[in-house]
């Protein structure tokens, strides 16, 4: 496997040191070459440098990914943010040789050049595709059989399609193949694909955003889900955060909140309190106890067990 | 000004299409959001009046109706050049003003919380590229005006 740079991205780093955390865990548990790199900005994100200057916009994701390319590396982000931004940007210079050249000549000035070698997943695509469900499993010491998970995959793990090309856009399966791996039932919801809305936030909207996570909540809890999980800063904000702030209003929905990097951690036998997960700001405690109260089922222990346990997909 | 980021004939087939309304998580829960108005609009040439809309904030980027398009292009890209056109107007809601002049200060959207990295035994942060991207991103500019 090529050596990766992980792009942690601003909001992981600001807000969310604990989600670094369980994603060190999990990648060090697979020895997974992964390494910190000097020099990374914001990605950036695109709906607020994007729409003042678009220039800037694939300017900076330019520069961004000229850095790999020069150490022939590529980037994997537990963001789904961070890589479609990238990949977007990637996508279209190497369309339009006139822009890359124009871009090339700034970049030169930082001794830089944009070459859009270095591959850009995320990481639930990359956990899927390069780890691989047979390794996962065999690594489990306690599985989620028996639990009622959602899955949130977050718009930008798979759109744009042109420019990130890893999973259906309109029909993915990666995340919940998964949390199948996981022995999780990945609950089916009619709004497992929309929007989260957190980006209403962003433009002074907070009564929509709060509406966008309450139309979601309500039908989880509809449906008796343990937990909802997902792999994306701005997904947590709006589900774990503005969750809580209806908490605190009286609206109660009593949904946990799990990152992919805490349950594949869980899994794997890191404590919640190891993992960081004691600080969500939603009660992570009925998910946690509703686990230790199901009977222990630990991975297949062979590739042949692995196989025969196998989803069809 | 808004002709050149866009492409009306593509616009003209889109404000009678709609494959992507009731796909559009903005148009199912936000009443009264309903990009097709405002693409009517474009096309018509009578826009300015939703530069000051909330209207053209709440499409969320989520790329959906890029994917239902017929054509790839959906009315993801008309709110984006309305947007662009409104910023450069200086018509922002505060919330991305604050976030764009963060990001032209630093070139990130927030530094690394560092009391919780410490307690969490996490590693220093990367150092960040931001004063080399503030000085391309110069350079950017001082092209621009030369090319006046």
């Amino acid at each position: 496997m090529k050596d990766f740079a992980v792009f942690w991205g601003c909001t992981i780093q600001a807000r969310f040191p604990f989600l670094e955390k369980s994603t060190r865990m999990v990648l060090d548990a697979f020895k997974l070459p992964h390494r910190d790199v000097d020099g990374f900005t914001c990605c950036p994100e695109k709906s607020l440098v994007n729409n003042v200057d678009h220039a800037a916009f694939v300017l900076t994701a330019a520069r961004n990914v000229a850095l790999v390319d020069g150490m022939g590396l590529d980037i994997v982000s537990p963001c789904t943010g961070c890589v479609s931004n990238l990949a977007t940007v990637k996508g279209e210079l190497k369309a339009n040789p006139v822009e890359r050249t124009a871009v090339n000549g700034l970049l030169k000035a930082a001794g830089k050049e944009f070459k859009g070698n270095a591959k850009l997943t995320h990481l639930v695509p990359f956990f899927h595709d390069s780890v691989g469900v047979f390794a996962i499993k065999q690594r489990i010491k306690k599985d989620f059989s028996g639990m009622r998970l959602a899955v949130h995959y977050g718009c930008h793990m798979m759109r744009p399609s042109h420019a990130l090309r890893n999973d259906d856009p309109l029909d993915p399966k990666k995340f919940d193949n998964l949390l199948a791996a996981l022995g999780a039932v990945s609950l089916q919801h009619p709004t497992k694909l929309q929007c989260c809305g957190q980006g209403l936030d962003r433009v002074d909207q907070h009564d929509n955003a709060l509406h966008m996570a309450r139309v979601k909540l309500k039908e989880l809890k509809s449906l008796g889900a343990d937990g909802l999980v997902l792999c994306c800063p701005s997904c947590f904000l709006q589900f774990d955060n503005n969750q809580f702030l209806m908490e605190k209003e009286g609206e109660k929905f009593g949904i946990p909140i799990i990152y992919f990097t805490e349950l594949l951690g869980l899994a794997l036998g890191y404590t919640a309190e190891e993992l960081g997960m004691n600080s969500h700001r939603v009660d992570v405690e009925p998910f946690l106890e509703k686990w230790k109260r199901s009977p222990l089922v630990a991975g297949s222990g062979t590739i042949d067990e692995a196989l025969n346990a196998v989803v069809a997909f | 000004m808004l002709g050149a980021a866009l492409n009306i004939k593509l616009l003209e087939m889109c404000s009678k299409c709609g494959a992507c309304y009731s796909i559009c998580p903005s148009c199912v829960n936000l009443p009264g959001y309903d990009p097709r108005e405002v693409i009517q609009d474009i096309v018509a040439g009578d826009w300015e009046k939703w530069l000051l809309s909330k209207s053209i904030w709440q499409c969320l980027e989520c790329h959906y109706c890029l994917e239902m398009c017929y054509q790839h292009y959906g009315f993801e890209n008309a709110m984006t050049a309305m947007r662009a056109v409104a910023t450069k107007r200086g018509i922002f809601p505060v919330q991305v003003k604050r976030g764009w002049e963060m990001f032209a200060k630093t070139g990130k959207l927030g530094e690394p919380a560092m009391p919780a990295r410490k307690k969490m035994n996490l590693p220093a942060p990367a150092a960040s590229g931001g004063e080399e991207l503030k000085k391309i991103y110069a350079l950017l500019k001082e092209k621009r005006r030369g090319q006046g």
